[in-house]
């Protein structure tokens, strides 16, 4: 299995497109922290224009923790994309090259392979998660230094105090890797159905954009079934910055207001990805290699 | 002489489609096995059940005395294979490539030894280039070396001469009887190429329609009695009109080449001879055939199937 999992990622690694999706990310992430470098403060003021007069704000609103959670908030909904370019090609790239035959007339299991396959396109998406923290998050500090973080939601005004906030950023991350390993173990399954990878890619992101449209509509026929998408669950990372209060009103350092949903959701992802993958072991292992 | 693969009542049906039927056969050591029929005949499906890449319907696989289902990791470890194309990672170099699949059949040997191995397919040159540069032959070789990085006992080549020049197909033959007399390997080769079996095979069977038609050794299957016979005289026309309105019309066969053909006992050769000349018929050329074409147009009763396969 372990060697199964080298000779993936080598593969993985020597290909060229697999860099593009990285050399998008620094781009994506260079022109939101370039934007915000230059007009950060009219940008600010447009956000804040809502509260004005209602309270003043000390401090550096623009910090690295701020231009961090835009960049989460902009590169999540694009990243799928990213991932189901490797992940939906896992088997139908290896079928459309005919290596695929090759691979199976070696002595493992198709178990193994599909296993160490998954395991790949996770390390994968992993490595792309870290990058966007890598330049999200600790490129941002250094650029934008770090203050507390300002926040505007719907209704209300979030403000997470510097020292409150960087474990937050940490179990963010880990909850958007979740996330897109879901996207992965989705995309990963529809490779088996097919010996291109136009296809898959295609069908990945069709389902997250149609999932997506009936997680967010608020029409009741579909609110039945919302709780078992998993894109109703993959903005989940957001609970992570939204803290409990005291009778003062004054928030409680190292609290999350709604624990139950991030565990619920993440088991929701979970299930998902044993679902994904499980089917596709068992595709897998009763199919005709007929590429 | 050992078994090393025995197929009995093997069986795929997709659907409605039965594309191999019933068939058996074995391959024995030290054998370079022919597995000859034409396009769709069911030699693709056939070899691709033994290497587990499709799953029969019906029929029980043995390797080296164990059953496939069963035992099916210890056997593809001493088996190599190239199927059809030789599909390999094409941003990678020869030698990279050569090391992952190694590494696939959990091997580790040293840059030496597959150096070695590039050698032996004539790639040592192109060790370090993308394969993406290759033409087709050299990535046949590469296929072939990649077959046998592990220094398996059998090897299974489906349709290896597919696509390639003259030249091309010269040197994979040449392999083949290589890697059959000096190191030993028993080897299953199918094509739809009869002159290039004929020219390997020790053994060979034919499939026709996902069915055996016959199996056996080529040298005994080639020395029948029953010969074709190839008659080119100064007047075809005129000869065929002579031949259809004589005895011998029943051995008359489709004329090929505008020259005449007819399937006769060798003994009777003589005879015509005699009967030819005795019409007054000027004989230029009246020779038997004795390949794998012919062997097959004996065998076959389907005339319009013969020609497609030997076109």
């Amino acid at each position: 299995m372990w060697t199964h999992l080298q000779i993936e990622l080598y593969k993985i690694f020597r290909r060229p497109r697999t860099y593009l999706a990285f050399a998008a990310i620094t781009a994506l992430i260079a022109v939101i922290q370039v934007g915000l470098f230059m007009d950060g403060k009219e940008y600010t003021e447009f956000v804040m224009a809502d509260f004005e007069g209602s309270f003043s704000v000390d401090g550096k609103i623009l910090n690295g923790y701020f231009i961090c959670y835009v960049i989460l908030q902009l590169l999540l909904v694009h990243v799928p994309l990213l991932i189901a370019l490797i992940a939906a090609d896992m088997i139908s790239g290896e079928a459309n090259m005919g290596t695929l035959r090759v691979l199976l007339t070696k002595p493992h299991s198709r178990s193994a392979i599909v296993l160490a396959k998954f395991m790949a396109s996770v390390v994968y998406t992993l490595l792309l998660l870290i990058w966007i923290a890598v330049l999200g998050l600790f490129v941002s500090m250094w650029v934008f230094g770090t203050d507390d973080l300002f926040l505007m939601k719907s209704s209300y005004v979030v403000i997470v105090k510097e020292s409150d906030v960087f474990w937050r950023y940490a179990g963010a991350f880990c909850f958007a890797a979740l996330s897109m390993v879901t996207v992965a173990a989705l995309g990963f399954f529809l490779s088996f159905f097919a010996e291109n990878s136009i296809g898959p890619i295609v069908a990945t992101m069709s389902v997250i954009i149609v999932a997506t449209i009936l997680s967010t509509m608020n029409i009741p026929i579909f609110n039945t079934i919302k709780p078992f998408l998993f894109t109703t669950h993959m903005i989940t990372w957001k609970e992570f910055f939204d803290f409990k209060v005291n009778d003062a009103n004054e928030a409680i350092i190292g609290s999350i207001q709604n624990p139950d949903k991030i565990i619920r959701s993440s088991l929701v992802l979970v299930a998902h990805i044993i679902a994904f993958v499980g089917a596709a072991v068992l595709v897998f292992r009763k199919k005709d290699i007929l590429s | 002489m050992q078994d090393i693969v025995k197929v009995a009542h093997l069986t795929k049906r997709f659907n409605q489609l039965t594309a191999v039927n019933d068939l058996s056969f074995t391959v024995r050591s030290g054998d370079v096995y022919g597995f000859l029929g034409q396009n769709g005949a069911g030699k693709s499906t056939s070899i691709r059940m033994l290497l587990t890449l499709i799953t029969p319907t019906e029929g029980d696989i043995e390797f080296f005395g164990m059953s496939l289902n069963r035992h099916r990791k210890e056997i593809l470890q001493q088996v190599g294979a190239v199927i059809e194309k030789p599909d390999v990672y094409k941003y990678l170099s020869a030698y990279d490539n050569l090391k992952l699949f190694a590494r696939l059949s959990g091997m580790h040997p040293s840059r030496a030894v597959l150096m070695n191995q590039l050698e032996m397919v004539g790639l040592a040159g192109r060790a370090n280039d993308p394969v993406k540069t290759f033409s087709q032959g050299m990535k046949q070789r590469l296929g072939i070396a990649i077959a046998l990085v592990h220094n398996p006992g059998l090897i299974v080549l489906d349709e290896p001469t597919n696509g390639l020049d003259p030249q091309g197909i010269a040197d994979i033959r040449n392999l083949i009887l290589f890697l059959s007399r000096e190191k030993k390997k028993t080897i299953i080769v199918s094509s739809h190429l009869l002159n290039e079996i004929e020219q390997i095979a020790t053994r060979m069977l034919i499939i026709d329609k996902g069915c055996k038609l016959v199996e056996g050794a080529t040298s005994e299957l080639l020395n029948s009695t029953q010969v074709v016979l190839q008659l080119n005289t100064a007047n075809n026309s005129q000869t065929l009109k002579i031949l259809q309105g004589s005895s011998w019309a029943d051995r008359l066969k489709p004329m090929r080449d505008g020259q005449l053909i007819l399937g006769l006992n060798r003994n009777e050769i003589p005879e015509l001879n005699r009967f030819l000349v005795g019409m007054q018929v000027e004989v230029l050329l009246l020779q038997p055939r004795n390949n794998l074409e012919d062997y097959f147009l004996q065998i076959t009763a389907g005339k319009q199937h013969v020609d497609a396969f030997t076109n």
